[in-house]
């Protein structure tokens, strides 16, 4: 029997140091997005790479043609061939942080801190997205070895560097390893629970695809006295673009965009409405009253099973103090949709610059730039026996029923894991809803780390059952 | 005895024309470049021979000290005797500037840029060369000699005249705005005539009748409190981007015309002999639109391209950002969205209404979550004299007996800075005509002004003044 209770002692005693360690792996900022930053990347990895190393495991850095991954095997000295074999999955890179004035304490400056309603907090960059979830298993693995002298499974460490930029190296990597990453499941730390007090597991995700593109017109910038009123303004066909992608119930106009997605059964709806989600909250969080999505359909519903069609950012033109009189020569924006079902983010990117070309008139060219790529939605069989074990341990550690919920983001390494190395994934995350992540100020709530650690130890030892 | 008294005006101008050249190569000389610290004592002597020069031809010439470069004031007061009986004195301020562009790069120039050298130019036609030539120098001369023979000839003259000579014109504006503002007074005058604009082609005149206002507005739209992660909150949230978007898309209909309610009040259509005449002018829209990559006018599609630039109002976005612009992709949902727009106004267009108007029509298109916020850049009405104002059918008939054409009557697309100061502060209208050529290389090297141009310009502003004193003593 695993010493469950003494691992649990251990992460109570010891978590100012606990704290302490992620904060210097918080320090580091590997923002993969920017090139600038390479770097920083490269030494999270092997940040990473050293405490994996730390707590037994057999660790290395594999250099990749972007963001390096991690890799760590653990084999319990008593190993057989029944020992159930896991993979842990997490990402130690992070969001860009501008803007930064926003920032109450700079993003890589980790504090802890209490809120105004005297909530335990770590503040920082990456504190919820994904270094203080990935360090729950991490520390709860290290807190059962002390306890134990082993963990009770088999257990790989998988920690990427290029989810928040579309893990374009993801793929080749696995394939390229297929026998060495191949395991029973695979636990994906990157997930928010139900609400404060309750833990839940994702088993639906959306996909994601995205696309960049540049409206070009007059050749030069313009002085809009000498060429205002004939010369076109790529601005002004950008915006009509964009105004274009939405009618007024909600819906994405592009032609085919809806192709493979399928409504709700109707149990699953009536379970999501049996969970009383407060929309109102959820919108007044963030200083909204009304949804704006698909009319007809929940929040959630617009969330966890419907598609979008979004605006990232968009600029042109003179951006600086004051007036300039200017007609730019060109306009940009990044686009990104959201996918459910069975829609295919290639026909969906194709069938947006069709759209796309179709909206410019006269002079308007429009070029693309997206770098491709982008996954699929994935949904997971709530029967499966590692969702119900973890279900089980968590609703030992919250003495709550765990919820089986959707996630609006796209986790595309769930849709690998399965199409490559044939293992599901359960999704099992502490974040909240308010943790800010990819915005100014994101946290994780000091209780979401500390009971994600202790979650892990109860779902290590139930896995070794 | 006045069409004689300017018949023998233009033949002294005619043969004293070598010392007209030569008090022009002396302005030349002076390398003022406003802009540069480097220069600034040579803006200074500029001024100082500037006075002199106004001096001697017995105006009281003061030199004011501004914020920028110094202004040189030169005024001319009729005796007592040449005005006996008369209600009123007509005041006449005539505009130019003495500051110069830089004249970098100097090793592009054929000699260098401040040792005039007359040559033949590009057309066989011969030009003097030399930074400031045609801007503005050669063109603030062309009135000065004309009022240097009038003088002469006449010993007085029957209005009164002020130059108002400035070193900012290639800089900041500001520095002359404040001028005017705190010296009302001094330059209040019946009409101000602008030299500093071109001719319509080589052989024919141009008279710029109005130019269009314009207004600065900056626009921000918020939604969420905070950036969100479009994954979490993508679908029900609002985004700024879009609710932006869909305001700018809508702000002009298909037919290109501008839908903010109001935009159009007070907006004349221009009359149809007018309409015609611009249309017989033959301009070349291809190559206008042709030279910065364009194929299609793509303003308000009754109008001709050069009626869209010269007498339509536009509204114009000048700058869009909102989100995630760097490097790479960002999954984020904006909390704001921004622009910049400008309008461009004609005539009859009131600036204070139209900001409102816009305001107004942006808050209707708010979605609920939303909110607008505006920053004003300020801006100005649109100037404009009417082609029958007395003062623009004595420059026509002057223009057209000098050069034997009918001069155009343009628009321009811009703001004169200067005109909308006058305008501003003076509640004074502004005559814009000027002789420079399309290749005068205004702001480049081997800049240059026709000698004929010089020469021609000063006797149409002979006989514009003859004109004037014609009326005042028929």
């Amino acid at each position: 029997m695993t010493n469950v209770n003494a691992a649990l002692a251990d992460i109570d005693n010891s978590l100012d140091q606990i704290i302490a360690r992620l904060f210097s792996f918080l320090r580091i900022p590997s923002i993969s997005a920017d090139p600038a930053y390479a770097g920083e990347c490269e030494k999270a990895a092997q940040w990473i790479c050293a405490e994996l190393a730390s707590i037994g495991c057999e660790a290395s850095v594999r250099p990749t043609p972007g963001r390096p991954m991690v890799v760590g095997h653990y084999t319990p000295p008593d190993a057989t061939a029944k020992t159930p074999h896991v993979l842990f999955y997490g990402h130690y890179d992070v969001q860009p942080a501008d803007p930064l004035e926003l920032w109450d304490s700079p993003p890589f400056e980790p504090v802890r801190r209490k809120n105004k309603k005297g909530v335990d907090q770590l503040v920082g960059r990456g504190t919820a997205d994904d270094k203080g979830q990935l360090m729950t298993f991490v520390e709860a693995a290290r807190a059962l070895i002390k306890a134990d002298g082993k963990l009770p499974i088999r257990a790989t460490f998988l920690i990427e560097g290029e989810e928040e930029s579309g893990s374009p190296s993801l793929v080749p990597f696995l394939q390229a390893n297929k026998k060495e990453l191949a395991c029973d499941a695979a636990f994906v730390c990157d997930s928010n629970m139900w609400d404060v007090k309750t833990p839940a597991i994702t088993t639906r995700l959306r996909g994601l695809a995205h696309e960049e593109v540049t409206v070009t017109g007059p050749s030069i910038d313009l002085h809009s006295g000498m060429f205002g009123g004939p010369a076109m303004n790529p601005i002004r066909a950008l915006s009509k673009m964009v105004a274009a992608l939405h009618d007024k119930k909600g819906k994405v106009t592009i032609p085919g965009f809806y192709t493979g997605v399928s409504e709700l059964p109707a149990a699953v709806k009536k379970q999501w409405r049996s969970l009383r989600f407060s929309e109102k909250k959820f919108l007044g969080d963030v200083g909204l009253k009304s949804a704006a999505g698909e009319k007809g359909y929940s929040v959630l519903e617009q969330i966890w099973a419907r598609p979008t069609a979004e605006v990232n950012g968009m600029w042109g033109g003179y951006t600086g103090a004051g007036t300039k009189t200017v007609i730019p020569s060109q306009a940009h924006a990044k686009f990104t949709f959201r996918l459910v079902g069975k829609q295919d983010p290639k026909k969906v990117i194709k069938a947006f610059q069709a759209f796309a070309k179709k909206q410019m008139t006269g002079d308007a060219k429009i070029s693309f730039s997206g770098k491709g790529g982008g996954s699929p939605a994935s949904t997971i069989d709530e029967k499966n026996p590692y969702i119900r074990a973890s279900a089980a341990a968590l609703k030992a550690e919250f003495k709550r029923e765990t919820v089986m919920m959707g996630g609006g983001g796209s986790i595309p390494i769930v849709r690998y894991f399965k199409d490559i190395l044939g293992m599901d994934s359960v999704l099992v995350g502490f974040g909240l809803d308010d943790d800010a992540i990819h915005s100014p100020n994101e946290k994780y709530n000091v209780s979401s780390f500390h009971h994600g650690m202790r979650s892990w130890v109860r779902i290590m030892a139930e896995l070794g059952k | 005895m006045t069409a004689a008294a300017t018949e023998q005006v233009l033949a002294t101008i005619d043969r004293e024309f070598d010392a007209s050249m030569a008090r022009l190569v002396e302005f030349l000389r002076f390398a003022s470049v406003g802009t540069d610290p480097a220069h600034h004592a040579d803006c200074r002597a500029t001024a100082q021979w500037l006075k002199t020069m106004f001096d001697g031809l017995g105006l009281a010439t003061t030199v004011h000290a501004t914020s920028g470069q110094p202004v040189v004031v030169a005024r001319y007061e009729p005796p007592a005797a040449a005005v006996a009986g008369r209600p009123h004195v007509p005041h006449i301020l005539f505009y130019g500037h003495y500051d110069v562009q830089p004249a970098d790069p100097l090793n592009l120039w054929t000699s260098p840029p401040f040792e005039p050298r007359v040559a033949k130019g590009k057309d066989g036609r011969d030009c003097i060369f030399a930074r400031g030539a045609a801007d503005d120098k050669g063109q603030v001369m062309t009135f000065a000699e004309a009022s240097r023979v009038w003088l002469a000839k006449r010993g007085s003259l029957p209005f009164r005249l002020t130059f108002l000579i400035e070193g900012d014109e290639e800089g900041d504006a500001a520095h002359l705005d404040r001028f005017i503002a705190a010296n009302k007074d001094l330059l209040k005058a019946d009409v101000a005539l602008v030299c500093d604009t071109g001719m319509w082609d080589a052989k024919t005149p141009s008279i710029v009748t109005s130019l269009r206002g314009y207004i600065g507005e900056d626009v921000t739209i918020t939604g969420p409190r905070i950036d969100l992660h479009s994954g979490y909150y993508g679908g029900p949230v609002v985004n700024p981007i879009k609710v932006l978007s869909r305001i700018l898309a809508s702000l002009h209909d298909k037919t290109g015309k501008v839908t903010v309610p109001g935009f159009y009040d007070g907006v004349k259509t221009p009359s149809l002999a007018q309409r015609k005449s611009w249309k017989r002018l033959g301009f070349d829209e291809r190559g206008f639109l042709g030279g910065v990559g364009l194929k299609t006018a793509a303003g308000e599609k009754d109008f001709s391209v050069l009626e869209q630039v010269w007498v339509r109002p536009t509204a114009e976005v000048n700058g869009f950002w909102g989100g995630y612009t760097g490097a790479g992709g960002k999954t984020v949902l904006p909390a704001e969205a921004h622009a910049k727009l400008t309008f461009r106004l004609v005539p009859g267009q009131n600036p204070a209404k139209l900001i409102k108007a816009f305001r107004a029509f942006v808050r209707a298109q708010l979605p609920d979550g939303c909110k607008a916020r505006f920053t004003s850049h300020g801006g100005g009405a649109a100037a404009s004299i009417p082609h029958d104002s007395h003062w623009i059918t004595k420059a026509s008939r002057a223009l057209k007996d000098e050069w034997g054409r009918e001069p155009v009557l343009a628009g321009e697309g811009g703001s004169i800075p200067v005109v909308e100061s006058f305008a501003r502060h003076l509640r004074m209208d502004s005559v814009l005509m000027g002789f420079v050529n399309e290749d005068d290389a205004l702001h480049s090297p081997d800049e240059n002004y026709k000698v004929e141009s010089y020469h021609k310009g000063a006797r149409a502003w002979a006989r514009f003044i003859g004109e004037i004193i014609r009326e005042l003593e028929s």
